[in-house]
This record gives C-alpha cells, structure tokens and sequence, in this order.
C-alpha cells in the first residue's frame, strides 16, 4: 500500500505550496516517492558487520550506491523470505543499474544462524544479496539504531525451538548515506523498484 | 403433434435434469473442496540436517453446503508441517501455529506471504526454482488431499 510523503501531511497553506512548487517545477522533480518517505532525511546511522565469508561490511563504503537494509533470521520461513524475494524482482527490474543496489541482510537471530546458514540462506534468492553477522552487542546496537526490535518467544504449539519477532520494513538509504524511505512489508514490488529508481537517477 | 412432442422431450429432459441433480451433489459432498494455486517459497535445506524451514501457500475453496476446517498438513519436503499465522503487531510481524483454519461453507480461504501459511519444518531438501512439494493437506469432513505445489 503507498503512503504519503510525511512532507505533503502538513497544514493546508503549506501544502499548497509544497503542491504549487510541485507544479512548477514540473517533470524535473520527477514524480514523488511513493512508499514510506522520511522528511527531514537524516544521516543512516553507520555500521560495521561481518559477511559471511568474514569480510568487514561498513555502511560508510555505499555512498553513491543505495543500500535496502533487512533484518530477518534464516529459520524465518514467511516474512524475511517474501522480502528477499521481492527485492530480487526489484533487482531484476532495474536491470543495469541494480548494479548500484545492495540489498543486505542482517541476522536478528546470532544464536543459531551460523555464516554458513546464512550464505546459504541469501544465495536461495540472489547471489548479490549480502548476509551480515556480528555479535549479539553489535547486532543489538544496528538494530536499535534504526529503531529495529526483535523479541525471541518460544510458541507453544509449534515444534519450532523458538521464533523471533521482528519489525520487518526494508529501510532505503540513499547516494548521500541518509536513511531515505522505509518500506512497510506488503509494499508492491512496483513501488519500490519506483521509488528506488527515482533515488539512483539523482 | 410437433409442439407436443416437443413439450414432452422438454418435461423429459426437464426430469432428467430434476432426477440426475442429486447424485452429482451427492457424490461432491465429500469433495466440496478444491485446492488452488498452491505453490511454496524457495528455501535451503541447510545440510538437510532438519534445521531449515520453508512455506507453502495454498488457496483453498469451499463448494459445499457445509463449513470444512483443514486439521492437519504433510509434505514429502519436510520432517514436519505445521499450519501458521503471521499477524502483525504495530511494526512487528509475529508468527502463531493455528491449531485448523476453518473454511465457511461456499467461501474461500487464500494462504499468502504474511498471512496465512502451511509452515514447512525441517527440510528434507533443497526448494528450489522449477522443484514441485507435494503437500497432503487433511480436512475434517473432506478426508486427505494431495497437491503438487511448484516452488518459486
């Protein structure tokens, strides 16, 4: 489902010029993002985590490129891989220029998913898609940098050991290194490939 | 003559529609329910050491008179099937089994990422593009049925 930029949900005189400028200025602002956007765009929070082959992942590095950040567990059979999937077909639709989109995965879940688990879990949607891991400290401070939480509940009634609950948005961050767009779960791949594009032309 | 013998076919035919109804309806009864579009996620098996876990999403269709529930879930890919529900909480998506899911009489159920979902545990086997899971999916009135979902 799109959302409103947060930017055109002020008072009315506002946005009359907000939507005047719009008008004004016509095709070269392009169309507006169309799913979650962040006004004022802040800084992304910086990061440094492990690939599984033990490369050191700084956010930093991207500037120019746009990051989709996930955060998810591989024992997560629902949520975490219908994300992945979608941002793959995000990939596939941007063609050439996916080339500047690095769709990560960050483990909520450091007590069981191993480098291993998680190489191969990224590698079933796209050999491009990178699995991060830390230890429990980092990971916990990644996710409460932006606002990530992730409950462990053991469920009665499943034979699964135990699931995690998580928030489960794909926060976009832009060529300038802000955290741009946050894409609710259900955003349609169309939305997104939009809204990612817009980003990569600028 | 000719418009009587045409009445006479047509209260014939009439009949014969009135009289072979039931048996179709009855013989339906035990399968009112048709499974549609199923298909399930690709996954790793992780080693198929029972570790990983897949989903399957399966429509399911109600012709009866009668409401249904599905009661139970196997599959050839998976150590066990479960059958879930993942609900979202404020920002959190949360996953819960569900003990069945009932399907109203003449109604529809669609299984779908970030609803419902049959919950594949412990995978036997790489769910891969292009690969087919049977799942056997058991009704409390309809018995068991098979479908062959596609994996994508």
């Amino acid at each position: 489902m799109a959302q409103r930029s947060t930017s055109l949900r002020c008072r009315l005189p506002v946005r009359l010029v907000v939507l005047a400028v719009l008008v004004a200025a016509g095709p070269a602002l392009g169309a507006p993002f169309r799913s979650g956007v962040l006004e004022p765009p802040r800084p992304a929070p910086d990061f440094t985590l492990r690939t599984p082959a033990g490369a050191e992942f700084r956010l930093a590095r991207h500037r120019g490129d746009v990051v989709a950040l996930t955060f998810g567990y591989t024992f997560c059979p629902d949520v975490c891989p219908t994300t992945l999937a979608e941002l793959t077909q995000v990939r596939a639709r941007l063609g050439a220029a996916a080339r500047r989109l690095h769709v990560v995965f960050i483990t909520v879940d450091p007590e069981r998913d191993t480098p291993e688990r998680v190489r191969a879990y990224t590698r079933a949607f796209d050999a491009t898609v990178i699995g991060l891991l830390g230890t429990a400290e980092e990971l916990a401070r990644v996710r409460k940098a932006y606002g990530v939480t992730a409950q462990k509940r053991v469920v009665p009634g499943t034979s699964a050991a135990y699931l995690v609950d998580h928030s489960a948005f794909v926060y976009i961050i832009d060529p300038e290194g802000r955290l741009r767009l946050m894409f609710p779960f259900g955003t349609s791949i169309d939305d997104m490939t939009h809204d990612i594009e817009l980003l990569l032309r600028r | 003559m000719r418009t009587i013998a045409l009445a006479l076919s047509l209260a014939a035919l009439a009949a014969l529609v009135v009289t072979r109804s039931p048996a179709p309806a009855a013989a339906q009864a035990a399968s009112a329910i048709r499974l549609e579009n199923p298909w399930a996620r690709r996954a790793p098996a992780q080693g198929g050491h029972g570790g990983a876990n897949g989903a399957a999403y399966v429509t399911i269709r109600n012709d009866g008179v009668e409401g249904d529930a599905l009661v139970a879930a196997a599959s050839d890919a998976a150590a066990r099937v479960e059958l879930h529900e993942t609900v979202k909480d404020g920002d959190v998506m949360k996953m819960r089994p569900l003990p069945k899911l009932g399907i109203a009489a003449r109604d529809r159920v669609e299984m779908k990422p970030g609803g419902h979902h049959i919950m594949l545990l412990g995978l036997k086997r790489d769910l891969k593009p292009g690969d087919r899971v049977t799942l056997t999916l058991t009704f409390d009135k309809a018995g068991p049925m098979s479908v062959e979902a596609p994996v994508r």
